[in-house]
């Protein structure tokens, strides 16, 4: 087994926003265990995600025409409870809309997501782990999906990728996660209160923001088939 | 004939109708169901409230209980809500534990209580870090037909209107908590979210206020809540069709228009209850 | 009795009814749209729905399947607010596991289930607001539920209490009564034959008065049975009228 290790610093010079985010990591394929697996890092968050499938499904489960996914949310600490199921449907769904399930009727495909830290913009973290760690399963996808947190802090300036101060500090949180085909918007989860106005703003930042990542995600794709070859 | 075809090719069945920018049940694109709504009915609940939109029904009721308020927090309330999805209401749940989506929308309730903060926490307490009020909001689904959380807003915000709190002192003496059923006193409503569902239909259709089927066959559903200062204060979209900015900002402005409508039902209603 | 006077001087009861005088019976059939059945109503202060699904497959546990009738299934709860103090259970407690049981039970002596082997009807019944004759509401609203459902019955069940305090015996009591402390007896029958599908009581009661207070009974569930009646045939020709008029 090898480990693909890649860091986005460099992410910065194509647009001014990115300047923003924090240091981006990401690693592939670390597990030996999973049909997939990838670590993800923006600063101090990081999300292990791992991919078992496609593979035997549960009969009260399986689908007659498509494969069945499965997202466990598994937190840092404590017993998931109903705010995880929340979280859990959001990235089941999300992965549904990029994941080619027609190709493998019948049969499921398991994503476990364990938070190692949060420290900010944790959900677009997870959806970006369970992103990386769907290619390295090798899994068919139409496209990427990437997700970037914004905060829009109370002066009404707007923080991409806060972390956890920024997000405590901030009147209100969006993730978006977008395909990386047309940049549209797959998932959509907020907190707190803005404007329509703040609302698009926040949408054409981190939408900005989402092409860097999935550019990342396809560089570090490439130079990793490079070196395999 | 038609019923014939709908079961066999229900997707193509729709799509035929959507082609004509009408649906099956007669209503245009962005239409929503009549909704009616029925204030007061449970005299045993603090504050409830029926509301049925086209055949979904949903009754909240709320029960207030006194407790103690949390050390970190010692002049905080709490609002519990609690959204149930019984086999009752529909033959997709079974009797047993609340199902996945049972506890996705008793989630989204809480989240969009506390973004919206349609009740501060803090007028719930009654003295501070001793006595405080918990307002168990439970939701109880008992026909569904789809668009189940814009059902649940409107009832829990009519139902929070309607709650009524007996005065609350503390005997000096005792200590213990004296309530004065005489003097009731009607919940100070900061904010009034409604929210507004979009289903998303073969990856182009965008309609409002799904029913079940139309739930069951979208490719991809949206919800909009928004506040009576034209604020969001929840944009949930699950997953699905991904959608552009301008198709986005379409469904904030149906959204706006639509909560404008349901506040306005809400006061009418409370108005002919009352007076 | 100190202190709380269950019937007046003049005869009247709390709620200003007489003695042997049932609540206000309020109901309405067919009221949801998913289930194949339902139905509402209201007794005085208690409020009950109840819904019914089936006869379909038998789901869970193929162990169940009867080869010569249908399973009756049925599933008692309480809303949360339905009582003055909230409710932390809303199901699944031993009150309600007993109600769902008592009801089964009443429920598979009257349903025709030789007419659906290997099927299941489920019968699902909901207590809105709770001000005692809980299980005659729910049996009274799950009768009209099956009627709605279109599933044979040998015959209506109607169920009503009565109760026997300060020496005189009470039909239909209500929660106050209930909580009297006084004897009652809960009577589930079939008022056309006549036949008591269930009978249960509790507390205790001097046998010379059991005749009493059980014929009370009896006639209370023959009056509800003339109200359920009269809201079916209004309800079958309202609904005749409709298809008709279309």
């Amino acid at each position: 087994m090898q480990r693909y290790y890649s860091v986005g610093s460099n992410m910065a010079a194509t647009d001014e926003t990115s300047a923003l985010l924090r240091s981006f990591e990401c690693e592939q394929n670390l597990l030996s265990r999973p049909d997939g697996s990838a670590n993800v890092r923006q600063g101090d968050t990081s999300v292990l995600a791992a991919v078992y499938g496609p593979g035997e499904v549960k009969m009260s489960e399986e689908i007659i025409d498509k494969a069945t996914l499965k997202v466990i949310f598994k937190p840092k600490i404590g017993l998931p409870g109903c705010a995880e199921k929340l979280q859990e449907r959001l990235l089941r769904n999300t992965c549904e809309s990029v994941v080619l399930a027609v190709l493998h009727p019948r049969s499921g495909v398991n994503i476990v997501l364990q938070v190692i830290q949060d420290s900010g913009s944790l959900l677009s973290c997870c959806i970006n782990a369970a992103c990386m760690a769907l290619v390295d399963s090798a899994v068919p996808m139409k496209c990427l999906v990437s997700a970037v947190t914004c905060a829009v802090m109370e002066e009404g300036r707007i923080v991409l990728d806060p972390d956890s101060k920024q997000e405590k500090e901030s009147s209100a949180v969006l993730t978006f996660a977008f395909d990386s085909r047309e940049n549209n918007v797959v998932t959509c989860s907020t907190k707190g209160c803005y404007t329509p106005e703040k609302y698009q703003e926040c949408l054409s930042a981190c939408g900005a923001a989402s092409r860097n990542i999935s550019s990342f995600f396809r560089q570090a794709v490439e130079r990793r088939m490079s070196k395999e070859l | 004939m038609a019923a014939d075809f709908k079961t066999a090719q229900p997707v193509e069945y729709y799509r035929r109708f959507l082609k004509e920018d009408v649906r099956p049940d007669g209503r245009e694109l962005g239409e929503i169901r009549h909704t009616t709504l029925n204030i007061g009915s449970i005299t045993t609940a603090e504050g409830s409230a029926l509301v049925k939109l086209g055949n979904t029904t949903v009754i909240c009721g709320i029960k207030a209980e006194l407790c103690n308020p949390t050390a970190e927090e010692p002049k905080k309330g709490f609002v519990v809500p609690n959204v149930d999805l019984p086999p009752l209401c529909s033959p997709r749940f079974r009797p047993g534990p609340p199902s996945e989506q049972a506890q996705v929308v008793s989630q989204l309730m809480a989240d969009i209580i506390e973004n919206s903060g349609v009740v501060a926490l803090e007028d719930l307490c009654i003295v501070e870090g001793k006595l405080c009020w918990v307002l168990y909001c439970d939701m109880m689904c008992l026909d569904y037909d789809g668009n189940v959380v814009d059902t649940c807003v409107i009832s829990l915000l009519a139902a929070l209107k309607n709650v009524l709190l007996p005065e609350v002192t503390v005997n000096e003496e005792t200590g213990s908590p004296v309530t004065d059923v005489e003097k009731k006193l009607p919940l100070n409503i900061r904010k009034c979210p409604v929210a507004t569902t979009f289903g998303v239909f073969d990856d182009h259709y965008l309609f409002t206020d799904p029913t079940n089927e139309e739930e069951c066959l979208a490719t991809g559903v949206l919800t909009v809540v928004t506040t009576e200062d034209n604020k969001i204060c929840c944009m949930h979209k699950p997953g699905g069709t991904a959608l552009s900015e301008s198709r986005l900002q379409d469904c904030i402005n149906r959204a706006l228009t639509r909560a404008e409508e349901v506040r306005k039902l809400i006061d009418e209603t409370i108005n002919s209850v009352e007076r | 009795m100190a202190g709380l006077e269950i019937i007046s001087d003049q005869g009247y009861r709390i709620d200003g009814r007489r003695s042997s005088e049932l609540r206000k019976v309020c109901a309405r059939m067919g009221v949801f749209t998913q289930a194949d059945g339902s139905a509402y109503i209201e007794q005085g202060n208690t409020k009950a729905l109840a819904t019914v699904y089936g006869p379909h497959e038998v789901r869970k546990g193929r162990g169940k399947i009867q080869h010569d009738r249908a399973v009756v299934n049925c599933q008692f709860s309480m809303a949360t607010f339905s009582t003055g103090e909230r409710k932390s259970r809303p199901k699944g407690d031993r009150r309600s596991q007993e109600m769902s049981m008592h009801l089964r039970q009443t429920f598979e002596a009257v349903i025709v289930t030789e007419l659906f082997p290997r099927s299941q009807i489920d019968i699902y019944v909901q207590i809105l607001q709770a001000d005692g004759g809980n299980y005659c509401a729910c049996v009274n609203a799950a009768t009209l539920a099956v009627i709605d459902a279109g599933i044979p019955m040998k015959d209506y069940v109607c169920a009503c209490t009565a109760g026997f305090i300060q020496d005189s015996p009470l039909l239909d009591i209500s929660y106050v009564e209930e909580s009297a402390g006084a004897p009652f007896l809960t009577v589930a029958m079939m008022p056309k034959s006549e036949q008591i599908v269930l009978l249960e009581m509790n507390s205790r009661l001097h046998a010379d008065n059991m005749e009493k207070v059980l014929d009370l009974a009896t006639q209370g569930c023959k009056d509800v049975f003339a109200v359920l009646d009269r809201h079916v045939r209004d309800h079958v020709s309202e609904s005749h009228a409709l298809m008709t008029a279309s």
